[in-house]
């Protein structure tokens, strides 16, 4: 086992499917204790076991992004297991509607999960840091569609361009914090996930039609997505703060 | 489709806005009220709302004496029956909506570790709700009409670069940036144009905080004048920009460039 994040305590939400999930068991497999949290409690607790499974360290923590007291609670867990060091801001909320058809209480649920969630996150793992006097790492996990604009999702591109301005603020802020800390955007293409399998359907024809339409004529996997957050969490990405890591198989380059 | 035309003054043409209806959200002052008085001298009908009612009438006056037809509304701007009712209302006074300017903002700042999610969640209602809602409304007024039209978003140059202690006000800025371009793939069929405008530092009172070490840090060395930012709504409003949609035009004094 890989120990570049050896014992350091590192949060991820939405940690009980998808993205999340595989973040948090490659964070553990590189030595991390992983704190992942979700809503849904039995998913939280099968990513634990396939952690534990594999010699790896990690508690699932019940956590609903979008309440404060939840945050708090979270922070509490990371803090009693050695101190914060890093949080993956991973939890998010998909939507593919058009314009007319997207009401504000639609509006209202994705910015509440996708951003202020986020925020929350960035809130009170600065807290920590600060209190610790800590050079934490913080990775928001935005999206293509937080680069570049989609028909049909104008509510949820809204929300994730929110999470790439609101990275590059939380950027400067945490490089004026002492000791330092880096805060950097992760942006997937079309991940092969619940999230795309819910609204889009789940077939091998549409996932060969997803991979068709992608330079690389790959489908995006979770798997990619831990391999480039566990980069941004890393001590190799120490010269990185407010950058934008695409990892889409060529996408948004198309 | 109109023919994009130069915007040469000439005594035989019809002013570039002339017969189209706008609905310009925050007119009160600044750069919404130089919006108002740009786009009435080019010949268009003008709704400004706004939530102060003094302010917002006295601005309408203003406008109209100067050649109006301008009428003021006062509206929350994060609320979604305000917008329809901003809409309806220019609908009804000028039969039709061509334009939106979805102005009206909050600027804000605050240390990120002491920001509450109250504060969070005001910026966003008005700077990126408030956006969403207008474009929405707006959106199904100008498909009444049947003849497509010009959205503009009023962004700010911190929806593309940092700053400090502004988390919550980038937050709202960059999101609108691409909820923007979203807008914008999803109603170029119908010839719907969205577009934003990044003003720098404003020079108005509610951007009095302009320091003098900003202005040195700005290549051309001032705040941005509120008529700049009206140039360029004018622009976008136009058909001088008929093939622009989802771009972003930076008003900035070449703050964004350093």
């Amino acid at each position: 086992m890989s120990r570049a994040l050896s014992r350091r305590v590192v949060i991820v939400t939405g940690a009980t499917r998808g993205i999340g999930r595989a973040t948090a068991v490659r964070l553990a497999a590189d030595g991390a204790r992983v704190v992942a949290t979700g809503r849904d409690a039995i998913a939280g607790e099968e990513t634990v076991r396939l952690i534990d499974e594999a010699d790896g360290s990690c508690v699932f923590a019940s956590h609903d992004v979008t309440v404060e007291a939840d945050w708090e609670r979270v922070m509490d867990i990371a803090k009693d297991l050695g101190g914060l060091y890093g949080l993956v801001n991973n939890a998010g909320m998909f939507m593919i509607r058009p314009i007319a058809d997207t009401t504000e209480e639609d509006f209202d649920a994705m910015v509440a999960v996708n951003v202020e969630g986020a925020f929350l996150g960035i809130k009170h793992a600065f807290r920590a840091f600060e209190t610790d006097k800590r050079a934490g790492v913080i990775v928001n996990v935005s999206s293509l569609m937080g680069l570049v604009g989609f028909a049909e999702a104008t509510a949820y591109c809204a929300t994730k361009g929110a999470i790439t301005g609101m990275t590059r603020a939380a950027a400067l802020d945490g490089a004026a914090m002492d000791p330092k800390v880096r805060v950097n955007t992760l942006h997937p293409g079309v991940i092969w996930t619940e999230m795309i399998t819910s609204q889009f359907g789940d077939s091998d024809a549409l996932a060969a039609a997803f991979a068709a339409d992608t330079p690389l004529r790959m489908v995006g996997r979770p798997e990619h997505m831990a391999d480039a957050v566990a980069f941004l969490i890393s001590d190799e990405s120490s010269f990185m703060t407010g950058a934008e890591l695409t990892v889409d198989g060529g996408r948004g380059a198309d | 489709m109109p023919e994009a035309t130069t915007p040469e003054v000439s005594e035989d043409q019809p002013p570039e806005l002339a017969g189209r209806c706008a609905l310009i959200s925050g007119a009160n002052q600044g750069a919404g009220l130089a919006i108002a008085h740009a786009f009435v001298r080019a010949g268009a009908s003008v709704v400004m709302t706004g939530h102060h009612l003094e302010s917002g009438e006295a601005a309408a006056r203003e406008v109209a004496a100067a050649g109006g037809p301008a009428m003021f509304v006062l509206a929350d701007h994060g609320s979604d029956a305000d917008w329809m009712a901003a809409v309806a209302a220019t609908e009804q006074a000028y039969g039709g909506l061509d334009i939106l300017v979805a102005n009206a903002g909050v600027y804000a700042m605050a240390r990120t570790a002491d920001l509450s999610l109250l504060d969070f969640r005001d910026v966003c209602r008005t700077n990126l709700k408030g956006p969403f809602l207008g474009l929405k409304h707006a959106t199904a007024a100008i498909r009444r009409g049947g003849a497509g039209g010009s959205i503009i978003m009023m962004g700010s140059v911190v929806a593309n670069i940092g700053a400090v202690d502004h988390l919550h006000y980038i937050a709202s800025k960059s999101g609108m940036a691409m909820l923007a371009k979203a807008a914008a793939l999803e109603l170029g069929p119908e010839n719907i144009r969205v577009n934003t405008i990044h003003p720098g530092f404003i020079d108005t009172e509610a951007a009095a905080r302009f320091s003098p070490e900003r202005a040195v840090a700005t290549p051309l060395g001032r705040a941005v004048r509120p008529e700049e930012i009206a140039a360029a709504a004018l622009f976008l409003a136009s058909d001088r920009s008929i093939f622009m949609t989802g771009a972003e035009i930076v008003v900035d004094g070449g703050w964004t460039a350093r």
